[in-house]
């Protein structure tokens, strides 16, 4: 090859030999250079988004449906730093995401150009690693670690900073003889991670531990989806009778109409989950953190029970709740080890006493309206086979315990970060990571009217996403935490909504608003005969709850079940 | 149970790859007396020492946390008895005509070295244990210590900690 290319046809050309094939993204100043070459590629289709944070969450969406690497593209400043939310969500939830943002050439660097800032160092703690390329010989080394390391171990987010002049660079001809630090990278990463260590033993102890527990309880979180391991969850389940409970981000990785799955523990999680843990003996937490929404108060957590702690990042073991037995690796990898050892039981009399804590959920809904019914009904217009991507809220929850999930990783959330308005641009993400496949997003008024810029991105893309809004007039969420810990002062939480109808209808789609039960089955219907992306907005009552509740920093063992037990708080 | 933890890095020799690691130390909220660093034998990697009052379990979390950092090489922890720390400090110090016989005799006490020596003050290199060092300290603030420079603690791990610096 004679010719020589420039950086951008460099980059593009990497990132097709990565397997990519989309791009969110938004051009600019300091990135103009890649988009000159993006058309001589089209194997890279770019979608044009409304705002770089939808790039970042779309990217995001993207990995968490496909399990490879999304990418977003945004230009140097103003770009850069929009994507930030949008790293730091995939970072909390360990998503394989690559961001490329353009950098003022390197002759303008450090000193305050147009449009420049230090992405690097603004993203230092919410990527897991970035870079910045100075020279167009290591682009292709840089793309290659850069989707190494977003998606080996526990995967995260990598960005590349390119300066403007670096993406025309020409290749020199000494290109060969460089040395590349990215080498260098690669083989200590390599060196710094070792592949499973689980010491001589930890599998029988595991397995006596398992075999001889009274009242043992699987916690599955988000490692089962990253790992897929569903059919090895099944097995160990389905072996030893042990009742599955599964994080907020474990969701989707066991299906919710099997006996054995129990729900979400928690902060929201049901009474009789949480009870559950309380009274275990033994835990087999698989991929998950212990977040504190997750144990509540750390002292009451689950004190008389034993941890078997599979997870594939060892400084999460013991970071949060001590353990018995650590099994450190991917979670598929540590279950294929341990299920020879694992011997058939049952649990049928621990799990007749979980059945005894089943407490009816008070949820103050509005009898005709409520979220269950709306999430029924997307539920059967889909036969259950869509995804649901929800934002943050009162919603999630409710969308986190009431939808009847059946595929493996079929329920795609912000759960570390809790970012509102991820539904919306994630969505789209994931509805072109699974072409052909129903994909709703539901938001509530809050999160939705914080990227529903992004219907243009769909209309012009043709995204065919269905949008859920629950409309109750407030930041529910947060109305619910001022109702019960400070003292029903709603401040700054009643919001107002423009016409969502005729906001679908300005951008070109179809629009829908429910107000009724007997209204919800054709809105449903009608969105999903849609060909393009759709919108519904549900009126749900407007003070309604998410119950249980622990209140923060209580113990699981201390839950709000209902109105009735609404403590004020002097003003 | 608190006690002095040493967390030894080795990492690649580039200001990203220290500010990646001094960052991960203040996120994680980590309890650092002292850091200090400095090139090894092997070119292009730089050995980070932090030094830190923690149980083993919290500096074994910091030794993994930093292992994971792209750029570090290895990263171990060891408690301080079973290793080897030191620590200089320089020290401008000032004594007035009468007392400078009797701030000489400080510096012979401590075995310290005057490597400066103007009219009304002097520069004292320290070598030894914080402790070594804090109590020299103390002893020289009986005269007039105008500056002090101290390098932070340097360590390395005794026989059976030994790691290698060799890039694999």
């Amino acid at each position: 090859m004679t010719e020589s290319l420039t950086g951008s046809q460099i980059l593009c050309r990497a990132l097709i030999e990565e397997g990519v094939d989309t791009l969110f993204g938004y051009p600019g100043g300091a990135i103009m250079p890649f988009y000159h070459a993006l058309p001589e590629f089209p194997g890279l289709r770019h979608v044009l988004v409304r705002h770089e944070q939808a790039a970042a969450h779309a990217a995001d969406g993207y990995a968490r449906a496909s399990g490879k690497a999304g990418v977003c593209v945004a230009t140097s400043g103003p770009g850069a730093t929009n994507l930030v939310t949008g790293l730091a969500t995939a970072h909390m939830d360990n998503t394989p995401v690559v961001a490329i943002t353009g950098q003022v050439a390197r002759a303008m660097m450090g000193r305050d150009a147009f449009q420049e800032t230090d992405i690097i160092g603004i993203t230092q703690p919410i990527t897991k690693h970035s870079r910045l390329i100075e020279d167009v010989d290591e682009i292709e080394d840089a793309v290659r670690e850069a989707f190494h390391v977003a998606q080996e171990g526990r995967p995260g987010p990598v960005l590349l900073d390119i300066p403007k002049d670096v993406q025309n660079q020409r290749v020199s001809g000494s290109a060969g003889e460089r040395v590349s630090d990215s080498t260098l990278g690669r083989s200590s990463r390599a060196a710094a991670v070792p592949p499973s260590r689980c010491p001589a033993g930890s599998f029988e102890e595991a397995a006596r531990l398992i075999a001889t527990a009274e009242r043992p309880l699987i916690m599955a979180g988000h490692g089962v989806l990253l790992s897929g391991a569903y059919a090895e969850l099944r097995v160990l389940a389905e072996r030893t009778g042990i009742p599955v409970i599964t994080t907020l981000l474990g969701i989707s990785g066991f299906p919710e109409a099997h006996p054995l799955h129990l729900g979400m523990p928690g902060m929201h999680g049901e009474v009789h989950v949480n009870r559950a843990i309380q009274q275990s003996d033994l835990i087999i937490g698989l991929g998950l953190r212990f977040d504190d929404r997750v144990t509540g108060n750390l002292a009451g957590f689950a004190r008389g029970s034993k941890l078997i702690h599979v997870e594939r990042d060892p400084s999460e073991i013991g970071k949060n709740v001590p353990v018995a037995v650590a099994l450190v690796g991917d979670v598929r990898e540590v279950l294929c080890a341990m299920l020879p050892l694992v011997e058939t039981r049952h649990c049928n009399e621990w799990r007749r006493e979980i059945a005894g804590f089943v407490r009816p959920r008070d949820e103050s809904f509005r009898a005709d309206l409520s979220p269950q019914a709306i999430l029924d009904a997307i539920g059967e217009s889909t036969e259950g086979l869509c995804t649901i991507v929800s934002d943050v809220g009162q919603h999630q929850m409710w969308v986190a315990k009431l939808f009847r999930y059946q595929q493996p990783n079929s329920h795609i959330t912000s759960g570390g970060l809790g970012t509102m308005g991820f539904a919306v641009p994630a969505a789209m993400g994931v509805a072109l990571a699974r072409p052909g496949e129903p994909v709703w997003a539901i938001s509530g008024d809050g999160g939705f009217q914080m990227n529903m810029q992004e219907i243009a991105t769909m209309v012009q893309e043709e995204i065919p996403v269905k949008m859920a809004v629950f409309n109750n007039g407030y930041l529910g969420m947060v109305r619910q935490w001022q109702q019960f810990f400070h003292g029903r002062r709603y401040s700054a939480t009643p919001i107002w909504s423009p016409n969502y109808v005729k906001l679908a209808e300005a951008y070109g789609i179809a629009g829908y608003r429910v107000e009724s039960l007997d209204q919800l089955e054709s809105a449903v219907a009608a969105a999903v005969a849609e060909p393009g992306p759709a919108l519904v907005e549900f009126m749900i009552e407007q003070e309604a709850n998410v119950f249980p509740m622990i209140p923060p920093g209580g113990s699981l063992s201390e839950p709000i079940e209902g109105e009735a037990a609404t403590p004020m708080v002097p003003a | 149970m608190s006690e002095a933890q040493t967390v030894s890095v080795l990492l690649e020799d580039r200001l990203i790859t220290l500010t990646r690691a001094v960052g991960l130390i203040r996120r994680r909220h980590l309890p650092v007396n002292s850091l200090a660093i400095g090139p090894t034998a092997t070119p292009g990697i730089s050995r980070l020492t932090i030094m830190m009052q923690s149980d083993n379990a919290t500096a074994e979390r910091a030794a993994q946390h930093l292992q994971q950092m792209i750029g570090v090489r290895a990263a171990i922890t060891f408690p301080s008895l079973n290793g080897v720390a030191r620590e200089l400090a320089l020290v401008k110090v000032r004594a007035s005509a009468d007392r400078y016989v009797e701030l000489l005799d400080v510096v012979q006490l401590y075995n310290a070295v005057v490597i400066d020596d103007a009219i009304d003050g002097l520069i004292v290199e320290l070598t030894g244990s914080e402790a070594f060092v804090l109590s020299c300290i103390r002893a020289l603030e009986r005269f007039d210590v105008v500056e002090v420079a101290r390098s932070g603690t340097v360590a390395l791990a005794t026989a059976n900690n030994l790691q290698t610096e060799t890039v694999t």
